[in-house]
């Protein structure tokens, strides 16, 4: 489309190879965390997530059951089990850790005192002794198995009480936190770009500054301006306004029940704040957007009498969609993966937690169950993901309504 | 609409919180020989507070959050009182902006002594009441040390008791495999000549002695302190423990570069940790232990506290599979008899309401450690709890251990500020782990410690 | 759940609506207030002055937000940086003396250099490459998805997905890091990646430069597909190959907005700290400015005057940033 394609020359073909290989590069460690998701948390610790893929010789233990599983077999007291649970076989076996492959399946190890065990390749044991038994004997064994892959770390995850409350959480946060701050920024964008007025190019320069600023520097800050804000509202809650304020869901009731206030951990703050944070992003990326499109367009709308305003919804913000869409794309991703803001800004009662939060609880005091932050970070993945398919199409259409001109 | 939606949220809230308290885990009344129940009966009667809410952040999730719900359970039971409990991936982070923000919770919960003094000094805390000073003293096993630990000082400098101590961990453990000891003919070591003899014993053998990992993300490095702390305790006297989380006694005093080298004689010997000391700094803590279980073993043993067992390999039987034994003291030094290092969480009041206070004296009724006891994870130090409440041996026998301690002591590395027990100790400990001398590390610990000043 | 999903839609819905309501209507009363259809010259006096007030309608909500959430605790910030640890007490210059003094500080500042020099260069280069090729091959939305996914991914994943990469083993086991496992495969010995001073900090920067490729590769497609295929065309008509209408005719064509995703980059490395923070928070001197900020914002309590000294100087860094953005738009907008 582009005067590039049209002839098979070995040019395109270094362009499908080193697209693939940006891909794969890019892709390998993502898919090493999604094989990595499907397995369980001592295979990973033991084995590289490309191991997964080929049957494994692995070393393991397992203990017979205790001398109440012992049934007699002539005039020896006999505990049968199978050491492998999800099939393949078992290429030697020991019964000390000192020597764990030391005999091949099917031999008969002794024990000492007339005990006996034997594995057989089938994985079946048979431990046997002349008098009872004490079981709980560690039997070890290797152990060739096919690969095998589990889908327990996403029941795990998804099972987990609330995580669909947290999920609508997540949404209710994520997207008025992506479309409030674009629209406010693209009419500052128009503003900055083909407004003239005194004190823009400062302007621009302000907002280029303030990309900078540490969300982390912002949180106290704001937070006890919410509070205060919070008291500064404080009314009687009997009243009519506080009575107002409670069915509202927009109050928060003082401790002994007399006074409410404006919340100051509610969706609104969140919203807001998510909005502060990402706008100077969002009027960058479409200040210069806006700048790019053709002057002509917009001088003739200008001489044919459009106003500004109509000049903007008319003929900048369909054909900014390119960057309106790839904007939203990013904002949404920031807001779904956020964990800090909401945090701070929400209460942290089980009931608002937002998804990342669910999933952090998940982990524990200690952390580092690699497994389930595996599955975490894919399910967690998949809605910005369908966001990024879903806008996709819409960073073409700009192009398309631009060439119709 | 949305206030609507809100409320009926809230209903929900109500009733999910109704709900949980009507099943309580273990009825009142029932199982008298593990749980003192008449000190639950007398709790609520004496405390009724219909209606009232309380908000409570710690720093337990997941697992630990279920357990610690279900005694908020009995709490809720007894007093009418409606519980919030909350916690956060950064709860460290999340109470200070809370407290400086002005919206803390009722009650927090902080395993950091050093955090809560820096939250103390800037007026944060209400002081806990008189009586808890006694009360310490009196019920609590090695009462004065854990009376220092609920220690603070104001934003006047006035020391007071601010914080309640609920749920320790143990350090000094070494965790093995029984059945390999057994398999290797090793013996369970009683004094620390004894281990080092092991250690070098299961070299000869053909085996490598110790699984270490330090690493721990932001946090790497934090198990060697608990190294240190172990084995200053154990070559030298409490007092220049204290005077070392206090800075009183340098960190470049010999005394505690010593300590550091002994950690080095386990550590830096290539010979006697799985993987060379190389991969000391760079294992993750909770990977560490999963050596004593493979076959062959990666290792005999392991040094770590008594939270370890949430990562070993699934289906791990404590006292069967795994066992730990108590880090021995040095038969050189019979004197220093056998301190115990600890480390748990400390429960204070962040803003002021009569469940909170209720809830403190909540926490002083054995039934509210033996609910925890008879699940998992919680150990106690605390006198008048059923010992039988436990519920495994393991915990017993650790709990056994708190309560024998002759010295007790917290976590050297959470006492002291944050800047060095969570930071400059932390990377002095992986600087030396990774070749530099002890006295350098010791150096710039000390030299980040002036800074502070 | 279904009643809040449709309050969140009825909020959004309530959002969208007030905004355009705001701008729709503050326009209309502007024009009714100043009636440019007023006779003779108060006509154009009132275009002109509606003129002066309407930009301000238009960039009103976004000023107004931006000095709350941003230009409010940036001013703190400087309040903070004169105090000590607990924000009250007024310590002068002091905490600017320790920062220029501090060993630690001093190493965070020179690998944070070389960061900029590194991350803001490879994701852009990398980001424009796959914007230009994905384009052009019947595969590249499948691509282009592939390569964004990083992007999707939160830190904490990204980080646990690196564990994998840069893990470590002693040589005689079994190596459960990828690059590891290459390296023993080729026959070389295992490394522990993020403890080999000075390169560790390239290992770190790959994972920012992995996950930021996305970013610059979904805004420089969207600027590719902007260029005029007319503009195209002549250059074809003209005989330059695809090698020479890239460089020569589209990469000008979007300099503007490769700046502005340099800039961007240039800024995100400034301030992320997540990466190295959770990696090594640090340690094994791989330190950068922003985690000490972190650091020393909230770690055993906070030291708010510190934190907040280290977070203006990397505001400051930005200065030349800020300084050529200027230059840019000043060209841009000439004759305008």
């Amino acid at each position: 489309m582009l005067g590039l394609g049209g002839r098979k020359s070995p040019l395109v073909w270094v362009m499908h190879l080193s697209v693939l290989l940006l891909v794969v590069l890019w892709t390998l460690p993502t898919a090493g965390l999604f094989i990595t998701s499907l397995r369980t948390a001592d295979q990973i610790s033991v084995s590289g997530w490309w191991t997964a893929l080929s049957s494994a010789e692995r070393n393991a233990i397992t203990r017979t059951p205790d001398g109440s599983a012992e049934t007699q077999v002539g005039d020896r007291y006999v505990i049968a089990g199978n050491v492998l649970k999800n099939g393949g076989e078992v290429v030697a076996f020991g019964r000390s850790s000192l020597k764990p492959t030391q005999f091949k399946p099917g031999e008969v190890a002794d024990l000492g005192d007339g005990i006996t065990l034997s594995v057989k390749a089938d994985g079946s044991y048979e431990l046997s002794g002349p008098t009872k038994l004490e079981g709980g004997q560690r039997i070890f064994y290797t152990a060739r198995t096919p690969p095998a892959f589990t889908l327990g770390n996403y029941a795990h995850v998804l099972s987990a009480n609330g995580m669909l409350r947290a999920f609508m959480n997540s949404l209710t946060v994520a997207v008025p936190a992506t479309v409030i701050p674009i629209l406010i920024a693209a009419y500052a964008a128009f503003a900055l770009a083909w407004m003239p007025f005194p004190g823009r190019s400062l302007l621009i320069a302000i907002i280029v500054g303030l990309l900078v600023v540490p969300l982390q520097m912002s949180l106290i800050p704001i937070l006890t301006l919410y509070n205060d804000i919070g008291k500064a509202t404080a009314v009687d809650a009997h009243g009519v306004i506080g009575t107002l304020m409670h069915y509202s869901g927009l109050g928060q009731m003082s401790d002994d029940g007399t006074q409410i206030g404006l919340n100051p951990k509610s969706y609104l703050g969140v919203w807001l704040a998510h909005t502060g944070f990402g706008l100077p992003l969002a009027i960058f990326l479409l200040r210069n957007y806006m700048v790019g499109l053709p002057r002509e367009i917009i001088e003739s709308a200008r001489v044919d009498g459009a106003t500004d305003f109509q000049i903007f919804t008319r003929i900048v913000l369909p054909l900014s969609f390119p960057a309106l869409a790839s904007f939203a794309i990013f904002q949404f991703l920031w807001t779904w993966n956020d964990l800090l803001v909401a945090t701070v800004f929400l209460s942290h009662q089980q009931d608002s937690l937002v998804m990342t939060g669910k999933l952090k609880d998940l982990l524990g005091s200690h952390g580092g169950d690699w497994e389930i932050l595996a599955a975490s970070a894919f399910i967690s993945i998949s809605v910005p993901l369908l966001v990024f398919f879903a806008l996709q199409k819409y960073l073409v259409r700009g192009l398309l309504a631009g060439s119709v001109k | 609409m949305f206030g609507k939606f809100l409320t009926a949220v809230a209903g929900l809230a109500l009733v999910a919180g109704a709900a949980s308290a009507a099943d309580l885990k273990f009825k009142p009344g029932t199982d008298p020989q593990r749980f003192h129940w008449d000190s639950y009966d007398a709790f609520a009667k004496s405390h009724k507070l219909d209606g009232q809410t309380l908000t409570i952040f710690g720093p337990w999730r997941g697992e630990d959050q279920t357990l610690f719900e279900s005694v908020l359970a009995y709490f809720e039971a007894a007093t009418g009182v409606k519980v919030n409990y909350s916690s956060s991936e950064n709860y460290e982070q999340q109470i200070v902006i809370d407290t400086q923000a002005g919206s803390p919770p009722n009650i927090a919960v902080l395993p950091q002594p050093g955090l809560i003094q820096d939250l103390a000094s800037k007026g944060f805390i209400q002081p806990l009441p008189d009586d808890t000073k006694q009360w310490l003293l009196d019920n609590y096993a090695a009462g004065p040390s854990w009376v220092t630990l609920s220690t603070y000082k104001d934003k006047t400098g006035t020391p007071k008791v601010m914080a309640f101590p609920f749920k320790i961990d143990l350090k000094s453990l070494v965790w093995y495999s029984p059945g390999n000891f057994k398999d290797a003919g090793y013996k369970v070591p009683q004094t620390m000549e004894d281990l080092k003899a092991l250690t070098e014993q299961i070299v000869k053998d053909g085996g490598t002695p110790w699984c270490i990992g330090l690493g721990s993300g932001g946090a790497t490095g934090w198990p060697a302190t608990d190294w240190v702390e172990d084995l200053l305790l154990r070559m030298q006297p409490p007092e220049v423990y204290d005077g070392w989380t206090t800075n009183d006694v340098k960190f470049t005093d010999p005394k505690i570069v010593d300590a550091i080298k002994e950690f080095g004689w386990f550590a830096l010997n290539d010979k006697f940790v799985d993987g060379g000391s190389k991969a000391v700094a760079t294992t993750d803590f909770r990977d560490s232990p999963k050596g004593l279980f493979t076959s062959p073993p990666k290792c005999y043993l392991h040094h770590a506290a008594s939270f370890i067992p949430s990562f070993f390999p699934e289906g791990t039987k404590l006292g069967q599979d795994a066992d730990f034994f108590y880090f021995p003291p040095y038969a050189s030094k019979p004197d220093l008899g056998r301190p115990v290092e600890g480390a748990g969480t400390l429960v204070f009041i962040t803003k002021d309401n009569p469940a909170a206070d209720a809830f403190i004296d909540f926490l002083k009724t054995p039934i509210a450690s033996e609910v925890w006891m008879a699940q998992s994870s919680f150990l106690t130090p605390l006198k008048t709890v059923n010992v039988a409440a436990y519920a495994n041996d393991t915990m017993k026998k650790e709990g056994q251990i708190l309560l024998d301690a002759t010295t007790f002591r917290f976590d050297g590395s959470d006492l002291m500020p944050g800047k060095i027990g969570a930071g400059a100790f932390w990377t002095g400990m992986v600087d030396y782990v990774g070749g530099m001398s002890a006295d350098n590390v010791a150096a710039e610990i000390q030299k980040a410690w002036d800074g502070l000043k | 759940m279904l009643q809040q999903l449709i309050t969140a839609g009825l909020t959004i819905a309530v959002g969208i609506t007030a905004a355009f309501g705001y701008f729709y209507g503050s326009n209309i009363l502007l024009d009714l207030i100043f009636p440019s259809k007023a006779p003779g010259d108060r006509g154009t006096r009132n275009i002109r002055r509606a003129g002066v007030i309407r930009p301000w309608l238009f960039v009103g909500p976004a000023v107004l937000a931006l000095t709350l959430y941003l230009v409010y605790p940036v001013v703190d910030s400087i309040w903070l940086s004169f105090h000590g640890r607990d924000g009250h007490e007024f310590v002068g210059l002091k905490n600017y003396i320790w920062f220029v003094g501090d060993a630690r500080i001093r190493a965070a500042f020179l690998n944070n250099l070389l960061w900029l020099l590194v991350v803001p260069a490879a994701s852009t280069f990398l980001g424009l490459v796959s914007a230009a090729l994905t384009d052009r091959i019947f595969w590249g939305n499948l691509a282009k998805s592939l390569i964004f996914m990083p992007m999707a991914i939160s830190f904490v994943g990204a980080t646990v997905i690196w564990k994998f990469v840069y893990d470590y083993r002693a040589a005689n086991q079994t190596q459960i890091g990828l690059l590891n496992a290459i390296v023993t495969w080729f026959g070389g010995a295992p490394e522990a990646w993020i403890t080999v001073p000075f390169w560790n900090n390239f290992f770190l920067m790959v994972i920012l430069v992995w996950i930021q490729t996305g970013f610059a590769m979904v805004i420089l497609s969207a600027a590719l597909r902007g260029i005029p295929e007319e503009t195209i065309e002549a250059a074809v008509l003209d005989g330059a190959n695809g090698l020479q209408i890239f460089f020569r005719i589209m990469v000008p064509q979007i300099w503007s907005t490769i700046a502005v995703v340099w800039t961007t980059i240039t800024i995100t490395v400034l301030k992320v700290f997540d990466i190295v923070y959770a990696m090594t928070n640090g340690q094994w001197d791989t330190d950068v400015l922003a985690n000490q900020m972190y650091v020393w914002m909230f770690e055993g309590g906070g030291d708010y005057g510190r934190g907040a000294t280290i977070a203006l100087i990397i505001m400051l860094l930005v200065v030349p940033i800020m300084i050529w953005n200027i230059r840019n738009a000043r060209r841009e907008m000439e004759g305008r």
